[in-house]
């Protein structure tokens, strides 16, 4: 080993020690919520086929348990995984450690308290009603301060960086750093305190639902993406010279995008055709990002055997790209005309929030955790479960929501069919959704007890040899000859 | 990219744009939509909604009926919802200024409700139809997979006080036992209050003639 090389990786342990307490205890909050909201999400998606389950207690019916699936596994999985991922990989790439993190762990209670009072609140009734923004109005200040805190942390660690090229991972969680509450904050003001009339109401809801989705999670599962294939891979990613254009050009298209969403509503109909406008240039980007990311890739597919987290960015990168055509396609009027209002628009937020967003948060945890805690992961067998769990259920839910959808659009579209029809017909696809959630909550559940097992302090260390390796000796691809953008 | 002001400024821009473009744009247009008054009937349309409408609406927000049901009726010509008969027109943003939430919904897993109040649209509906529809689905439209609301309603033996205005009557399998009666509580009222509320029914001359199709020009026109 030289003695540059050594001083990366003494530098690199410098850093992951600074980041291990917040990052263990947002990845921990993160894995309550994911067990949480997808057991909510799985007694919701039964009730489709049984209604008469839990219906009894109004804390448990349908209309309150599935908008606090979606709040629980969006807000509490999804935010506390990104926080996690998000500040050490600020961290490394900027060459920095994370410092002060006692005030993380501030800003990890309150928004954890945040989340917790805001489902109890959609439960208990005080929902408002528009989508991802159901928690009581009373939750917005706590999540925005606590947020303010982990917001900060990221932006500073960056600027106090000790590199000089800014990689571009760096940009995609810069950017998602300030997108976040910029979009939460305009939405909480424009619909709950200063509240606009009439259709501004759902035209705000779109721009948030959109941007939330599009500015927020993508980015970040993008940011981990250009950074584990590299780095795994131990190869520059290919053609990286053309990444900053796509950056702008996704954010910028992305930004307009929302309006997609209110095709054939009763809104202006400029606004749909912007976002149809908008979702039409997205797909350059996206090309480029798939030629960046699938042409590192290209010739390497055998590394997929060593390491689970290649293999959950591979579904990731895999679910990027069936979110961004199943979006293209629902902006399409002639497809948005069967698919709008079905399970197949389901799916579109699905992929993006699951099969793209949420691998990518696992691959990353495969990762980050042993090092961390210079552990080993106690079970392979339930790491095995684990990955056989998310690529099946992948699988399965996106082609039975594509296909339920599809035939209940065209079902609805036939005027003579009567309703109760519709439903009979979608009664097995319901089933099929149950039995997909049932297998990733296992899956999950997998984890989860990995997870205790490598994070627990009391625990003896791992004794299983499992599938952690030390990457190829190589220089941070901030460093990489490619890197200059 | 090195430079992380630049960077942040390109962040903030593209934000600000679309903030500008969509939302700001869409209130320049919208945001002072009011009231037509027919110089004919010389009514106010649309109506406004009445107090108890309004409660009930909080009560279709707290229940989350929005899960299930849009409230945005498709042009002719764009989707079945007028041979569903889920409205007599398309929807203008003009019919939503008199709701205090506007939820559009992205789900029809349940019909359609932006019309659901209307009698000529649905022959027989009526509040007793609406509270059987949430006490027992199944006994007014079989099949369906909607929830039951037990908790909506009062299930109380009848002896000894008087029979209730309200109470709903309920046969067949959900039919409570003998000496009871099924009353709706406050709650129960507002909810059909507002459902029988939902109704776009007036055609505005305005958005009527920018919505109908374009006339084809006649013979040596322009």
């Amino acid at each position: 080993m030289t003695d540059s090389a050594h001083n990366d990786r003494t530098e690199q342990m410098e850093i992951d020690a600074s980041a291990k307490w917040p990052v263990l205890v947002f990845f921990a909050s993160a894995l309550f919520w994911l067990l949480l909201g997808g057991a909510l999400q799985l007694i919701a998606a039964i009730q489709l086929h049984t209604p008469a389950f839990l219906s009894d207690c109004a804390w448990f019916t349908h209309g309150r348990i599935a908008p606090a699936a979606q709040n629980a596994l969006v807000y509490g999985w999804g935010m506390n995984a990104a926080f996690a991922f998000g500040l050490w990989l600020m961290a490394r790439l900027s060459a920095t450690t994370l410092r002060h993190g006692g005030w993380l762990f501030v800003a990890a209670k309150f928004w954890n308290l945040g989340i917790t009072l805001g489902v109890l609140g959609i439960l208990g009734g005080y929902s408002t009603s528009f989508e991802l923004l159901e928690m009581p109005r009373f939750v917005t200040l706590i999540l925005l301060a606590a947020y303010a805190l982990i917001g900060a942390w990221a932006v500073t660690t960056f600027s106090i960086r000790n590199t000089e090229n800014v990689f571009a991972s760096q940009w995609y969680l810069f950017g998602a750093a300030f997108w976040f509450p910029w979009l939460y904050a305009v939405a909480q003001l424009m619909l709950f305190h200063t509240p606009v009339r009439g259709v501004l109401q759902p035209i705000v809801n779109a721009w948030y639902v959109h941007g939330l989705y599009g500015l927020w999670f993508i980015p970040i599962a993008l940011a981990a993406a250009y950074y584990f294939l590299p780095k795994i891979l131990g190869k520059p990613v290919s053609n990286y010279y053309f990444a900053p254009r796509a950056f702008w050009w996704l954010v910028v298209t992305t930004a307009f995008a929302g309006g997609s969403r209110l095709i054939g509503a009763p809104v202006p109909v400029w606004i749909p055709t912007v976002g149809t406008v908008a979702n039409f240039l997205l797909l350059v980007p996206v090309v480029i990002i798939a030629l960046n990311l699938f042409g590192t890739f290209a010739g390497r597919y055998r590394a997929l055997g060593g390491s689970v987290t290649l293999r959950f960015m591979l579904v990731s990168m895999v679910g990027f790209i069936l979110a961004s055509v199943c979006n293209f396609a629902l902006s399409l009027h002639a497809v948005a005309e069967i698919a709008q209002f079905t399970l197949f628009a389901v799916l579109r937020d699905w992929l993006v929030f699951y099969a793209c967003f949420s691998t990518a948060m696992f691959g990353a945890a495969y990762f980050i955790l042993p090092r961390l805690t210079e552990r080993e992961w106690r079970s392979p067998a339930l790491v095995r479960a684990h990955v056989s769990a998310t690529i099946l259920g992948v699988v399965l839910l996106t082609v039975g929501l594509a296909a339920a959808g599809w035939q209940q659009g065209q079902l609805l579209n036939n005027g003579t069919v009567a309703f109760g029809e519709i439903t009979r017909a979608m009664t097995f696809w319901f089933a099929w959704q149950s039995v997909v959630l049932g297998l990733l909550l296992i899956g999950h559940l997998a984890f989860l007890i990995n997870f205790i097992w490598i994070a627990s302090p009391i625990n003896s260390r791992g004794t299983a040899h499992a599938e952690f390796r030390n990457p190829p000796d190589l220089s941070l691809p901030e460093a990489a000859p490619e890197g200059h953008a | 990219m090195k430079n992380g002001l630049i960077l942040f400024f390109g962040v903030f821009l593209a934000l600000a744009l679309s903030w500008a473009g969509l939302l700001l744009a869409a209130q320049q247009q919208l945001g002072s939509l009011g009231q037509f008054k027919d110089p004919v009937e010389e009514t106010i349309n649309p109506q406004p909604m009445s107090g108890v409408a309004h409660e009930g609406l909080l009560v279709y927000q707290d229940l989350g009926c929005v899960t299930c049901h849009t409230q945005q009726v498709r042009r002719e010509g764009f989707g079945a919802d007028l041979a569903r008969k889920w409205g007599t027109r398309g929807g203008y943003a003009r019919d939503y200024i008199r709701d205090q939430t506007v939820l559009f919904g992205s789900s029809r897993l349940g019909p359609d409700l932006r019309n659901a109040g209307s009698a000529d649209l649905h022959a027989g509906v009526d509040a007793e139809y609406f509270y059987r529809l949430l006490y027992a689905p199944q006994s007014v439209a079989p099949g369906t997979n909607m929830p039951a609301y037990p908790f909506l309603f009062d299930v109380h033996p009848t002896a000894g006080r008087q029979p209730s205005d309200y109470a709903v009557k309920i046969t067949g399998k959900a039919a409570p036992p003998a000496g009871y009666e099924v009353v709706p509580t406050a709650r129960a009222r507002e909810l059909v209050a507002y459902l029988l509320s939902l109704k776009d029914t007036y055609d505005y001359p305005i958005e009527k003639s920018r919505n109908a199709p374009a006339e084809t020009p006649k013979e040596g026109g322009h």
